[in-house]
């Protein structure tokens, strides 16, 4: 047997000496501002299926795509926007992403001997940590920072014809869906999938970590509600790639420019 | 007259056997090696009566006479934890793991490892050192140390004597650990400050904090908790509960902990004494 010490000796890294707040805050970044924001950023996308229900566009004009340009008009009309996306978006997801990755290369899943439901859970959570953060990277340097290098067909994502121009990235031409295209659509469900499943795993986790639910009941309680609003934002996800990657760009193009036509002519 | 030899293994041949697999090893540093060894199948027979039987009879099953394997227990009924080995991959105290029980589950052959996340003395024998450790480093005792007789403690209402039983049946055996995907083996003890301290000093802490008299060290505790290897280091795989063979709810402990320090400090922060 080794002697052993009993050792208290004040830690040295930065990491160490506010290893409580930066947990916390990589804890709370994850709920507010980036789950927050998930949410509406889904549920806006999915507005090309949801906008189907609302006739903003009657006869053969595509309702959804009407939508979802209205909504796009929106967010591009709030003031401030590139500081708005830095401080609110771009250096939370930053500040998730490079803690998140190194938290979890202190991890050492073990699920081929303890396979329980939760120590899958746990080991998606990680992974699903690691392929959202190369989305994320992808889905912002490709559509936001205009990287069209990276888009198969090399579509630029505009704001003004926000449908078509999406549905050409995702499809990797101007009206066919291409292989590259097919891989850039694969891509998108399964990164939006693994980052839905990681905000509701997130959401249910964070109540633990800041101590909300402690009984048993209270966490199975909360997964319950975690588990309904991951299936409410899996369904929005999946109706917008779907959607998007259905969709015939040269139609929506149509609407955008009526659309647009209709916003700059005076009546 | 022909003398077998009393190291040779005899079993009668109509008596089934059981194949143990067990993972060697002479010493700290040395390289592991597997041994197989036949073990005439008792009714009732455990690990430890097998491991028992091995060492009057150490020969493999190639014939091989070896040495006996080296193996920790004591109390031999669940509640010293001294026996924690892997089971066919599984942590569990190896003195209640019957064999008509594991092959009732559909083994064939029975597997014994030492636990990973502590270093090897020797063979099943682990150094658990650094748990220990953990424990005095988070002060898991209730003070009553003083000059003169202070007297009869603080009263405790039954309710909370029934919520802090089952947490004081902890006999720190590290299952929770063992199963741990975010606690890992420290062979040097001078990484051991820092390291994740894993379920069971969660456990405790939330034990000596709730005791009335052991509360007086509860600020000392949540600071520790707080740090680097503290709380916050639990990944909520909770596998930790699922292998606690005194079915302690560690989960509740963990989110009661976060609580704990939650509370700790925000008070701190706004430099609340009480």
């Amino acid at each position: 047997m080794t002697s052993v010490p009993v050792s208290d000796a004040a830690p040295a890294s930065f990491l160490d000496k506010h290893a409580f707040l930066l947990r916390r805050l990589h804890s709370l970044s994850g709920v507010v501002p980036i789950g927050a924001f998930l949410i509406v950023h889904l549920i806006t996308n999915a507005s090309v299926v949801w906008g189907l229900i609302n006739q903003r566009e009657s006869g053969d004009n595509h309702a959804g795509v009407a939508t979802f340009q209205h909504e796009v008009n929106f967010i591009h009309s709030l003031p401030a926007l590139l500081l708005i996306e830095i401080f609110g978006l771009w250096l939370p997801i930053a500040f998730h992403s490079v803690l998140g990755v190194y938290y979890a290369t202190s991890s050492r899943p073990n699920v081929a001997h303890y396979p329980y439901q939760d120590n899958w859970r746990y080991t998606l959570q990680r992974i699903s940590g690691y392929v959202g953060v190369l989305f994320i990277f992808y889905h912002v340097a490709t559509l936001r920072w205009g990287w069209t290098f990276l888009v198969p067909g090399g579509t630029q994502w505009t704001a003004d014809h926000a449908a078509s121009t999406l549905a050409m990235a995702l499809r990797g031409h101007e009206s066919d869906l291409t292989l590259a295209g097919l891989l850039v659509a694969a891509f998108y469900m399964v990164g939006v999938s693994l980052l839905v499943f990681h905000l509701a795993n997130g959401l249910w986790t964070a109540a633990i970590t800041w101590g909300l639910t402690i009984s048993r009941e209270a966490q199975r309680r909360w997964g319950q509600i975690c588990f309904a609003i991951g299936a409410a934002l899996m369904l929005a996800a999946w109706s917008a790639v779907i959607g998007f990657v259905t969709l015939d760009p040269a139609k929506a193009l149509e609407t955008e420019n009526r659309m647009k036509a209709g916003q700059t002519a005076p009546h | 007259m022909t003398t077998a030899s009393p190291t040779m293994p005899q079993p009668a041949a109509r008596q089934r056997t059981v194949r143990f697999r067990i993972e060697r090893c002479d010493g700290p540093g040395k390289p592991a090696r597997w041994e197989n060894f036949d073990v005439p199948l008792e009714p009732g027979s455990n690990v430890i009566s097998c491991l028992q039987w091995i060492a009057a009879h150490p020969v493999t099953v190639e014939g091989v006479k070896t040495t006996p394997i080296v193996w920790d227990s004591a109390c031999l009924e669940e509640v010293c934890g001294a026996c924690t080995m892997l089971v066919n991959g599984r942590v569990r105290q190896s003195c209640t793991a019957l064999i008509e029980n594991i092959l009732a589950d559909g083994a064939s052959e029975i597997t014994l490892q030492p636990m990973s996340k502590f270093p090897v003395v020797r063979d099943l024998a682990v150094d658990r050192a650094r748990f220990f450790n953990d424990l005095k480093r988070a002060k898991g005792w209730v003070p009553i140390d003083g000059v003169y007789n202070q007297g009869a403690g603080p009263g405790e209402t039954p309710d909370a004597q029934a919520e802090r039983y089952v947490l004081s049946t902890c006999m720190t055996c590290g299952c929770c650990l063992e199963a741990c995907p975010q606690y890992h083996k420290e062979e040097d003890s001078a990484d051991w400050n820092g390291a994740f301290v894993g379920a069971a000093i969660l456990s405790q802490v939330r034990y000596f904090n709730e005791h009335p008299t052991g509360s007086i060290l509860k600020k000392d505790r949540l600071d520790f908790l707080s740090g680097p290897g503290g709380v916050n280091d639990c990944g909520n795989s909770q596998n930790c509960v699922k292998v606690c063979p005194k079915e302690i709810p560690l989960t509740e402990s963990i989110a009661a902990i976060g609580r704990a320090v939650t509370i700790h400090q925000i008070k701190k922060f706004f430099g609340v004494k009480r």
